[in-house]
């Protein structure tokens, strides 16, 4: 395929941001008509690669060439101009406009001498792009309306609408049914067809193995190789995505005994749009992992075990005894305490202090009669206790939890729920987005819970994090386990390779 | 310019105060007697009392636009009541209707999730269609002289309504900063999905803060009508807006999570200066509104800029 004359360039490109080193010298190419896989585990760079050339952030260093003439990308806009479209996992659609609407949006036909939109004329040109690529989709039908895969498909018109001549998908097909990603596969190979270049990113190496010409594998930063898809194969491109996982937290701690006493038993448990059939033990003072990349359904999984969101099937069996977990406040009673991942969202009170956001689940207990009176001496002395415990490093409790940095936002959020005595702890993502010191003091603090005889769920997207940490790794892909790991048989190139899709002999 | 807006947040309407007073000692020489001073607090009460409630509703995120038409259905209720049952027990079962206005909005709210800006809006008009059904759309004078003690008798030479604003602010404090309660009214306003998984019961919290609210305009209500001795269905026109200028002048967030009892105290009694400054050079009363009016602005103007200017100083990491 080489052949084919190239179209972008990029020559050392770099950018950091505060602590990381997120692009780092990366030289990389498209050529005019491939489709070109960019794959890597989470944090190796590929998201800010494209919003590079997506002209989101303007790179620190390097250039861009396109036909071999440098160019700048200093805004979405003029990413555009040269033709390139991003697709980005969370759309850029406005929900409550029409599909002929978005795909023309800011640039609707007019009429009446360019005071009205032309409706009919929108509907049309709309219409002629959606069959040029056979999709099956009513320019009428509103954005709030239609699928996943549908908007993925108005987000494609809309960059052809453009004219585009490099389109950059971002893990286009991590939510959909294998019969959306089948249309969309057919959609990505007659753009192809019709000379457009395609930057492909995706977690599953399958989808790469399938559709790519070339593959490019990224790890920390940096650009690893670019291989034609002929001359390489999967377990190769894993061992680019892996390279050396450093063991550099718990080394000491490889010879733990065994667990025995079971907390948390689950059998058959199912999750609308998240897992089937999934059984699994969790012991007292053992710590259980669940990997899986986006779509695996990991989440959705914990989230309902919490009661956070409903539960299709299954039975939980905690202490021994029989449990239904429908709301937060069941899983709380029984001694389940659950960190989100979503820390700004659904984590921090932003307009409270350190103390209150410490303290909120607790109040009650520490109120005299539960109900008027705060007993301030034992709520200082719960802060007190959590704030050497878990070392958090804060001015004093009233400070406003905002400004607080990530990792210590973080230990507050786990000493919120440790203050419920609980026996159980869910974490997901426990160290998105704080940085390095504070991720393995995360680690340490999990690791001496777990010593103590705290049983922990986590569920992470760092390779480390999975391979180092946990007792009892389980591997999910698109809602079913895959493949199961202990301290003994972890294999960081068979965990990668369970996790996107590759699980001949990942048998644990 | 952050120092300002901090300084601001705490002691924002000290400031205001210490203005209206000078105003006030330059239009009228008897400003500083005890006389003036106490008729000012007595006409700040039902406007901070019903500024309590705000601030709670302020606080968990959330608004109430009805309690103009609670103190109108309660006020009714009182004036056809008082000579049916008698005095205490009137105001017991108008205040306990008022109160009902709460539940029913709550429960709205947080059962049905309607905004509670269009909630309380639409439960605003019905409860004063039903106040003037009730009334057959006329207002209706109470005979019973002894009724006015509540709200112009004296004990001690202090009015009594000073006496109800003071026990008012004693109750809220300890409901907005020492009861489990209010801790969880500023958890749900400054994020309701945070305090969903923290496995409290969101809806209870927000059904509890709107009947707090109605509460207090009930009790707003009973001084008012006590002190004008007529059961108006059409009470008090514009008194919510004045209600929500003491509160977001006293420094409660529009945006949830944190509420200034203190500052809407001192809010309610600066409203009431620039009240009776007004009243005694003799302003009109349309001039007052659109005094009131801009006091609101200024207000709502200053709040947005420390916000702005809190996320700005947070985006370049700076200490606040």
């Amino acid at each position: 395929m080489s052949t084919f004359a190239e179209l972008l360039r990029t020559e050392r490109l770099t950018k950091s941001f505060p602590g990381v080193l997120a692009v780092d010298k990366v030289d990389f190419d498209v050529r005019m008509g491939e489709i070109h896989a960019l794959v890597g585990e989470n944090g190796a760079g590929k998201s800010t690669l494209i919003k590079i050339l997506g002209g989101v952030y303007p790179p620190d260093n390097g250039r861009i060439l396109m036909d071999g003439k440098e160019v700048a990308f200093a805004s979405t806009h003029q990413s555009l101009e040269n033709r390139i479209s991003v697709i980005y996992q969370e759309f850029n659609l406005v929900p409550d406009l029409s599909v002929a609407e978005n795909i023309f949006i800011g640039r609707e036909p007019k009429t009446f001498g360019g005071m009205l939109v032309d409706f009919r004329k929108l509907n049309v040109q709309a219409a002629e792009i959606l069959a040029t690529l056979e999709m099956p989709l009513d320019v009428k039908s509103y954005v709030s309306d239609i699928s996943v895969a549908e908007r993925q498909m108005v987000e494609i018109a809309k960059a052809l609408s453009h004219d585009s001549r490099l389109i950059v998908m971002d893990e286009p097909t991590a939510t959909l049914t294998e019969k959306e990603v089948r249309k969309i596969f057919e959609i990505v190979k007659n753009l192809r067809a019709r000379g457009v270049a395609i930057i492909y990113i995706s977690h599953r190496l399958e989808e790469a193995f399938e559709l790519a010409d070339r593959i490019t594998v990224m790890r920390d930063g940096r650009k690893v190789d670019t291989r034609d898809i002929e001359s390489t194969s999967k377990s190769e491109v894993i061992e680019m995505m892996v390279g050396k996982v450093v063991k550099e937290y718990f080394a000491e701690a490889g010879a733990r005994e065994a667990p025995k006493q079971p907390l948390l038993e689950v059998r058959g448990y199912s999750v609308a749009d998240a897992v089937e059939d999934i059984s699994f033990t969790l012991h007292r003072g053992e710590i259980l992992a669940f990997a899986g990349v986006l779509g695996s359904g990991v989440h959705g999984l914990l989230q309902s075990l919490f009661g956070v969101v409903p539960r299709k099937a299954g039975e939980v069996r905690f202490e021994g005894a029989p449990v239904r977990i429908d709301r937060p406040a069941d899983a709380i009673r029984l001694g389940i305490g659950y960190v989100t991942e979503d820390r700004k969202n659904a984590g921090l009170l932003p307009a409270m202090s350190v103390l209150q956001n410490l303290t909120v689940i607790v109040i009650r207990a520490l109120t005299f009669l539960r109900v008027l009176f705060i007993r301030s001496v034992e709520e200082m002395k719960s802060f007190t206790a959590m704030r050497s415990r878990l070392d958090i490093k804060l001015a004093g409790p009233h400070q406003r939890i905002i400004f607080l940095s990530g990792g210590n936002q973080q230990k507050v959020l786990i000493g919120r729920t440790l203050l419920t005595d609980c026996k159980a702890l869910i974490l997901l993502e426990p160290t998105r987005g704080i940085d390095i010191g504070a991720k393995a003091e995360i680690h340490r603090i999990l690791r001496e819970l777990a010593d103590r005889g705290m049983s922990i769920i986590l569920t992470s997207s760092e390779l480390p994090e999975l391979v180092n940490l946990p007792d009892h790794c389980i591997v999910l892909y698109k809602g079913r386990k895959t493949a199961e790991f202990t301290r003994a048989t972890m294999d960081s190139e068979k965990l990668v390779a369970a996790q996107i899709g590759h699980t001949e002999g990942a048998r644990a | 310019m952050i120092r300002f807006l901090k300084l601001y947040e705490k002691f924002g309407i000290v400031i205001f105060i210490a203005l209206g007073s000078i105003f006030l000692v330059a239009v009228t020489p008897n400003f500083l007697k005890l006389d003036t001073i106490l008729n000012i607090l007595a006409q700040a009460a039902h406007g901070a009392i019903v500024g309590f409630g705000m601030t709670m509703a302020l606080t968990s995120g959330g608004f109430d636009l009805s309690v103009e038409s609670i103190m109108a259905l309660t006020s009714v209720f009182m004036a056809l009541l008082i000579p049916v049952i008698g005095i205490p027990m009137a105001i017991l079962v108008s205040v306990l209707i008022g109160s009902m206005v709460g539940v029913l909005n709550g429960l709205v709210i947080a059962k049905l999730k309607v905004n509670p800006l269009i909630t309380t809006l639409s439960t605003a008009t019905i409860i004063k269609g039903v106040a003037l059904l009730v009334a057959g759309g006329r207002m209706i004078v109470i005979m019973q002289k002894q009724f006015m003690t509540i709200g112009t008798g004296k004990l001690l030479g202090v009015p009594v309504p000073i006496y109800l604003m003071a026990l008012f602010f004693g109750l809220f404090y300890l409901v907005v900063y020492r009861s489990s309660f209010g801790r969880h009214v500023a958890a749900v306003g400054s994020n309701e999905s945070a305090v969903r998984i923290s496995g409290l019961d969101v809806d209870l919290v927000k059904i509890g803060v709107y009947v707090l609210v109605a509460f207090t305009a009930a009790v707003a209500s009973v001084v008012r009508t006590s002190q004008a001795l007529i059961g108006m269905p059409s009470m008090s026109p514009g008194f919510v807006l004045v209600v929500l200028t003491i509160t977001i002048l006293g420094g409660t967030s529009l945006a949830g999570g944190r509420g200034n009892l203190w500052g809407t105290l001192l809010a309610a009694i600066f409203v009431s200066m620039i009240y009776y400054g007004l009243n005694l050079i003799n302003v009109q009363v349309f001039y007052q509104m659109l005094a009131v009016g801009l006091v609101l602005m200024l207000a709502l103007f200053i709040e947005g800029l420390r916000v702005r200017y809190l996320q700005a100083a947070k985006a370049m990491g700076i200490k606040v």
